[in-house]
């Protein structure tokens, strides 16, 4: 699988900056925290930091009553704000008529904690620059959509603690001479409206246009049309994309940090502290590795360890 | 002036005229009677062939009014209207193949090529028909389109076997192109073709030639009676074969003109009004309905995470109704008394039975019930929102056949009423002329 590309990136130099967690040896997971060096903050925003902002769980994953998860149980169902397009974090499959990927397994695994039946779900497809509205206005309770963490975010919603770590990079097809966004100056570099990704095309030194679609996969589309001369976003997104179209491949440095988070309403402290119950059950019952290897494939790096803000 | 005999008086030429208005009966009077004669001779077979070509043209606008209403403005209106509903239901059809989930419904694929290989029929026809009116330049962007859509489409199939999501996106691009520009240009026919029907049906029953002729009539026939009294008092003979003979042709053509022109513009009212502003009002209700029903079936579809289906599925309730100045109220409204009254009548019950159907659908899909919402868009059973559906499409289209038979009726026969009439009115105003041209002639025959 062509995920295996960006995690085999060379480790970097001060890996070690990175704080007290243990890092595992594998190469793998000294490229995911070579993502956290990169100078992602181009955007003024207030100083936190969006790896070590979350609620510490009180035990394990209990749905008091009164809570949040309660109300949640007494409607029958936990309503999650998905993607539909991004292969292979959260898509409707056409030939098993439903919507699947790493995020959704992880919802999943919310509705088992809480009905005891990971299907207690309904899925609701919303586009990247909805995420926060929906999580404010309280359509859906919970987002798993490739979201990245940052300050700015963290003013409007909560985070889970990381369950992913991605950076950006470039796509490009196969025959294109661009290594970077560097080489890409005046051409046309798509990513979704409402990503961080085009803020980070915005920004770029060498001024590529950005061009802001709904989907990545419309990204796809118009860059087999020509429409455009490179895909830029993060790298797990890419090596998706690229398992769709072979005449495509990723290029360039990892040039920001992107750990994912599932957002949830300031409202729910209560909520927040039991999905990150949730995610610590699956990065301790191996839960988690499953399904890395089975989304985004091997070798299997070690989960994102939890870091919360007290 | 060479008089032949002698003028009792100077000529009234040779001084100033007395007023501003010459007097003709003075200018007669100082002529002698075979100067007269003369005169009118050539007066009355100028008239004759003035009338003759004057009512010519009169019918040849008209004929060509009533001819242009059957047949370019209607099949180019009827084109662009299937044209509307074949390309709607390729579109509808792509988007529930995706929606089913595994592979697409056997019988997608044949309905969806059936819908194209219609489409592309009725546009070859339209393009025909059309020739160089405004109609032509929507035509050109359909015909430059629909390969562009079919490919895409292919596209999204053939990712779709892979089980790749990319085909939903290619299915968008497709659908986004369809609905933005394919579908408006083939509304724009329909309304072209529309306002050029309206046109020719006027051009074919307007008032004011057939004003312009009755006063032709009426100064031709006071001539022809002043010259024929005139004739009587000066020769003192009973007839004068020649004017009577010219007087009869008139008289004929006369009633023929009055007879066919009433009768096909009666003929033209009726298809109007019975058939071709019911046809193109209950066109614009059904036009309106499969666009709501194609956003049915893409909401539930859309991975695009917004709810814009919808937003425009509501919007088209609202100007579907039924209700005061709905489309389909308007359309009811103008199909009442004509043989698609009925079913128009019954289209405005179904529309409100499928608004429920959809709202079912609705509250299924947001309460997760995704796939139980999928069942009602795209199976037939009782109360699905599929079969409600397809009653509103049926009483629409039934409705439509069954006036734009009358129009085609009426229209026909309103064409049919000038047959002969153009060739008609001119042999009998040169009958007319040559039997002034004879009786006068004569006349003057007995001055040498």
């Amino acid at each position: 699988m062509r995920a295996r590309r960006w995690l085999s990136l060379p480790p970097l130099l001060a890996a070690a900056a990175l704080t007290c967690w243990a890092l595992p040896s594998s190469a793998a997971a000294h490229a995911v925290a070579t993502h956290r060096l990169a100078p992602a903050a181009v955007r003024a925003a207030p100083a936190c930091n969006p790896v070590a902002s979350s609620l510490r769980p009180t035990g394990p994953p209990r749905v008091t009553p009164g809570s949040f998860m309660a109300r949640i149980r007494a409607r029958g169902r936990l309503i999650a704000g998905v993607s539909q397009s991004t292969y292979p974090f959260g898509f409707y499959n056409p030939l098993h008529g439903s919507t699947e990927g790493f995020d959704i397994d992880i919802v999943h695994a919310i509705a088992k904690a809480i009905f005891g039946n990971p299907n207690k779900v309904e899925f609701k497809a919303i586009s990247d620059d909805q995420r926060i509205p929906e999580v404010q206005s309280g359509a859906v309770d919970i987002v798993a959509h490739t979201m990245t963490i940052n300050c700015d975010r963290l003013q409007k919603v909560d985070f889970s603690t990381v369950y992913f770590d991605a950076g950006q990079q470039v796509l490009v097809l196969k025959n294109s001479r661009a290594k970077s966004l560097a080489d890409l100056g005046g051409k046309k570099v798509c990513a979704t409206a409402g990503s961080t990704s085009i803020a980070n095309i915005k920004a770029a030194s060498s001024h590529p246009i950005p061009v802001p679609v709904t989907n990545f996969t419309d990204c796809l589309v118009l860059l087999q049309q020509g429409d455009v001369a490179a895909i830029s976003t993060d790298n797990d997104i890419l090596a998706g994309l690229a398992t769709q179209d072979p005449w495509t491949k990723i290029v360039g440095p990892v040039f920001t940090s992107e750990p994912y988070g599932l957002a949830i309403s300031k409202q729910h402290a209560d909520f927040v502290q039991f999905v990150n119950a949730v995610l610590q059950q699956m990065r301790s019952d191996g839960q988690w590795a499953a399904d890395y290897r089975h989304w985004v494939g091997t070798p299997v790096p070690a989960p994102p360890p939890a870091r919360y803000k007290a | 002036m060479t008089a032949v005999g002698d003028p009792p008086r100077p000529a009234p030429d040779t001084r100033p005229a007395p007023g501003p208005r010459p007097d003709i009966d003075q200018f007669l009077r100082a002529r002698t009677t075979p100067a007269k004669l003369r005169l009118l001779l050539v007066g009355l077979v100028v008239l004759c062939l003035v009338w003759g070509a004057l009512a010519a043209w009169v019918v040849s606008q008209r004929a060509a009014g009533a001819n242009n209403a059957v047949s370019s403005s209607e099949t180019l209106s009827l084109d662009g209207q299937q044209i509307y509903r074949a390309l709607s239901d390729a579109d509808a059809t792509a988007a529930a193949g995706f929606l089913s989930g595994g592979l697409e419904p056997i019988n997608g694929t044949p309905r969806y090529r059936a819908d194209i290989a219609r489409a592309a029929a009725h546009l070859a026809s339209a393009t025909a028909a059309a020739g160089h009116t405004p109609a032509a330049r929507d035509l050109a962007t359909l015909s430059a389109g629909l390969p562009v859509y079919t490919g895409e489409v292919q596209t999204a199939r053939a990712d779709n076997r892979l089980g790749l999501p990319l085909g939903a996106a290619y299915l968008r691009e497709a659908s986004g192109l369809m609905r933005g520009t394919l579908l408006p240009a083939a509304r724009n026919i329909s309304a072209e073709a529309d306002a050029q029907l309206a046109g020719a049906s006027g051009q074919a029953t307007g008032l004011p030639l057939a004003l312009v002729l009755l006063v032709a009539a009426v100064i031709v026939g006071y001539v022809l009676y002043r010259a024929q009294r005139w004739l009587l008092r000066r020769t003192h003979r009973r007839l004068n074969v020649g004017l009577v003979v010219a007087s009869v042709a008139g008289v004929i053509s006369l009633l023929w003109l009055a007879i066919a022109l009433t009768v096909a513009r009666g003929d033209l009212l009726q298809a109007r009004d019975h058939g071709s502003t019911p046809v193109a009002a209950l066109a614009q209700a059904d036009i309106a309905a499969l666009r709501a029903r194609a956003d049915e079936s893409l909401t539930l579809i859309d991975a695009q995470g917004d709810d814009s289906f919808q937003a425009d599925y509501l919007a088209i309730q609202h100007r579907l109704g039924p209700g005061p100045g709905t489309l389909l109220t308007n359309a009811a409204r103008a199909a009442q008394g004509s043989p698609g009254g009925g079913s128009a009548l019954a289209a405005t019950t179904a529309a409100t039975a499928w608004y429920k159907a959809h709202k079912t659908v609705r509250a299924l899909d947001n309460n997760g019930q995704h796939a139980q919402a999928v069942r009602l868009v795209t199976t037939q059973g009782p109360g699905h929102s599929s079969t409600q559906f397809a009653h509103l499409d049926g009483s629409l289209t039934s409705a439509i056949a069954a006036d734009q038979a009358v129009f085609r009726a009426h229209a026909v026969a309103g064409r049919n009423a000038f047959t002969g009439l153009e060739i008609g009115v001119i042999v009998l105003a040169l009958i007319m002329a040559a039997g002034c041209a004879r009786g006068l002639t004569t006349r003057l025959a007995e001055y040498r």
